[in-house]
């Protein structure tokens, strides 16, 4: 989504490197490749953190092969995120200034920066990983006199701010959807900057809460048990501004709108338990159990993937030209919303429990656990499997978009649907703030949607 | 990077020649220092003349005392979070170490 | 920065943990060689610095296709001299395995370092020299391609940078241990 909408959002005809990005997929390709080829020779065993001394010493798998293939991505990402910084720092139309751009330019700059700040890190201790199992050197062997939490924080410093690579983006398009069906400005945009920042930045000082148990020393953990906690304030900011953008808000129930609600409420529960595990003792109890497991699917599942499907509701019209059918939309999000629910919640109580994760089987106590979460999936599964269908079914019949379905703000809804391969024609201009829904300190404007298009509750 | 003809090719070459044996001096310096410096403290010293030799190159070959503050900027941001990478990890191995 | 950096982390808290085992080991590298190669690094860090310098000015494309040849013969000097260290260090059996010549465990440690270390930073030196090699010949080709080429400008600021780690890969390899 970054690729198509980050031009379009900023006026500009391309990315600020198209060789560039070319290359970008074919690494990304080529490593997934190699990744694949693991897979299919048989695998790995050490689970896809690479724990050491047993994926450098003791694993008789395919480990080298696998992480080769996550070496080559990782510079698929990197080039990735010059390419985005490059764009938005030189590629934005006269007008543009940085605190008019939309939330989701700033959360896929911001998410840029940690690409390029972090994967050079992943980068070596995959080397180092490799180096170790091919010419035996022993760094972190302990029996040689290594140090096996030392690769614990050096992927750590990678792999933790790789979850923020997939929360802000999801973030920035909540900003998007949120405004424009409730047609209301953003509440206060200047913070939500500063949140996108203050969560990229902070996020890199947090990685050592996935080691309390790993033998670090209690003083670190205090460290990284204190900058954990530091770092879900940014995110109430934008839980808080979102919920005051809704206030006094004509709040349409699209599709688009019913994924972002979900959204906001499990978000907002995933990031509370996340703060549950950054306290050491609790950590200590529920590590490496379902609790943990339970936390980040309602960050991932629900905040990420709810919000991916919120955009890629949002956008279609304008990447394919073609509307949806609605009421199917609608289905499929209260749907995953239920399913999704019932997957993970049981999960946080298994976890608690005791119930440990990574074991293939459990204990007779978890089963009703475990069914209900297993029946929970079913649902989720048809609610994934939903989109896929009538999203293919609207690319050959659904009806033909106008450039602005939604009548939203934006650059990108200025152009035709889909957009011209120079993305406008002639130049676009940029005549004020962005999320111009209605004049400030206004009272609620009429609702505005167009109602072949946009549906009206 | 516009064609100007402000310097020769002589002033160049002045500039740089400066630089390098100031370079070299240092090296020199770093040399010396590791093996008649016996203090504790005598890596510190050899990693200073580096990192001074280090911020020479930066500034000087690599003109940065010349680019534009968006330059300037990454290059401080990369140092920042190598710091913290240094920073947060040794919390960790050096705690260990004392409690050993 | 951050490749090269996690790269000096590792070796920053193997030897706070290690201390004399890694002084030991660091006594048996090369000072020549090593004193050596960096002298050529830093020379070739002034012939590319000049090289770029000149680039932007107009009549002195001599001086710009010189200093850039200066650059990757000194890189390719500093390839034959780590080549023949290479050669000592394994005629001296001071490589990780079974044969290794030091006795303390933590020695390995420091001499895995140092191959590592070593062959990660001379493959980002061929890199290095296969530009600055391209810039050359795609000169040769066009004249007037480097005249403020924004390709020269990058490939002299890597130049740089490469320059930069040994810079701090010396003292860590071969200034460690002499004091004793």
């Amino acid at each position: 989504m970054g690729n198509f909408l980050l031009p379009l959002m900023i006026g500009a005809r391309n990315l600020a490197f198209p060789k560039l990005n070319l290359i970008s997929w074919y690494l990304n390709m080529a490593g997934g490749l190699l990744t694949l080829a693991a897979v299919l020779a048989g695998g790995i065993d050490t689970g896809w953190t690479f724990y050491v001394p047993y994926s450098t010493v003791f694993s008789n798998t395919f480990v080298t092969l696998a992480v080769l293939g996550v070496f080559v991505s990782g510079f698929s990402t990197i080039a990735t995120g010059v390419n985005f910084i490059a764009t938005v720092h030189y590629l934005r139309v006269p007008g543009m200034t940085w605190f008019r751009l939309p939330l989701f330019v700033w959360s896929m700059y911001t998410t840029s920066l940690i690409f390029v700040l972090a994967t050079p890190v992943l980068a070596l201790t995959l080397v180092l990983v490799i180096a170790e199992r091919s010419f035996n050197l022993s760094i972190f062997d302990p029996a040689r006199g290594g140090d096996p939490i030392l690769f614990q924080h050096l992927f750590w410093f990678y792999s933790h701010p790789a979850v923020y690579i997939m929360i802000l983006p999801a973030m920035g398009v909540i900003s998007e959807v949120i405004t424009c069906y409730a047609r209301r400005r953003i509440f206060g945009y200047s913070f939500m900057v500063y949140a996108l920042v203050a969560i990229a930045v902070i996020g890199f000082f947090t990685w050592g809460h996935h080691m309390f148990t790993s033998g670090m020393s209690p003083f670190a953990a205090l460290v990284f048990s204190f900058l954990s906690f530091i770092v879900a304030v940014p995110s109430a900011i934008k839980v808080f501004n979102w919920t005051a953008t809704l206030y006094r808000g004509q709040i349409g129930f699209e599709s688009s709108m019913l994924y972002a609600l979900g959204f906001l409420g499990l978000f907002t529960m995933g990031g509370l338990t996340g703060l549950f595990l950054a306290s050491v003792p609790i950590d200590v109890h529920v590590q490496d159990t379902y609790f943990v497991v339970a936390h980040f699917h309602y960050i991932m599942v629900d905040a990420s993937v709810s919000a991916y499907f919120a955009g890629l509701h949002f956008w279609w019209p304008k990447v394919t030209g073609r509307m949806y059918p609605e009421s199917w939309a609608r289905f499929a999000a209260l749907l995953m919303f239920f399913g999704f629910n019932l997957t993970f919640f049981p999960q946080f109580i298994a976890g608690y429990l005791g119930m440990p994760r990574r074991y293939y089987t459990y204990p007779p106590e978890f089963q009703v656990w475990n069914v209900l979460s297993s029946s929970g999936a079913a649902v989720l599964a048809v609610a994934y499997l939903m989109p896929l269908g009538y999203l293919t079914w609207s690319l050959f019949y659904g009806t033909r978009a106008l450039n602005d379905p939604w009548n939203a703000s934006g650059l990108e809804w200025r152009t035709t649907s889909p957009p011209p391969r120079e993305n406008f024609f002639g130049n676009p201009e940029v005549l004020g703030s962005p999320y111009d829904y209605h004049p400030k300190s206004a009272a609620p404007a009429e609702d505005d949607r167009i109602a072949e298009q946009g549906a009206l509750t | 990077m516009r064609a100007r003809l402000r310097t020769n090719a002589g002033a160049i070459w002045l500039r740089g020649l400066v630089l390098w044996l100031l370079l070299l001096g240092l090296l020199t310096a770093s040399l010396l220092a590791a093996y008649h410096l016996k203090a504790p403290w005598a890596p510190a010293v050899n990693f200073g003349l580096a990192a001074t030799q280090a911020a020479l190159v930066a500034l000087l070959f690599m003109r940065l005392d010349r680019a534009n503050d968006l330059v300037r900027l990454a290059a401080v941001c990369g140092l920042f979070w190598l710091a913290i990478l240094f920073a947060l990890t040794l919390t960790d191995t050096l705690s260990r170490l004392a409690n050993t | 920065m951050l490749f090269f950096g996690a790269l000096f982390l590792l070796y920053t808290v193997l030897r706070l943990k290690h201390a004399t085992d890694f002084a030991t080991a660091a006594r048996d590298t090369n000072i020549v060689y090593g004193t050596l190669n960096t002298a050529l690094l830093l020379t070739s860090g002034l012939t590319a610095a000049i090289a770029a310098q000149a680039s932007e000015r107009e009549g002195l494309r001599r001086l710009t296709l010189i200093c850039l040849t200066a650059t990757f013969l000194l890189g390719l000097a500093f390839l034959s001299v780590k080549g023949l260290e290479y050669h000592e260090d394994i005629e001296k059996h001071l490589v990780p395995g079974p044969h290794f010549a030091l006795k303390a465990p933590a020695t390995q440690l420091f001499v895995g370092f140092y191959w590592l270390s070593t062959s990660v930073h001379a493959i980002h030196l061929s890199i290095g020299i296969g530009l600055i090699v391209r810039l050359v010949w795609c000169e040769w080709r066009a004249p007037g391609f480097l005249l403020a080429s924004p390709q020269l400008e990058v490939g002299t600021l890597y130049w740089g940078f490469v320059d930069m780690v040994w810079i701090f890969l010396y003292p860590m390899l071969y200034l460690d241990g002499r004091g004793a």
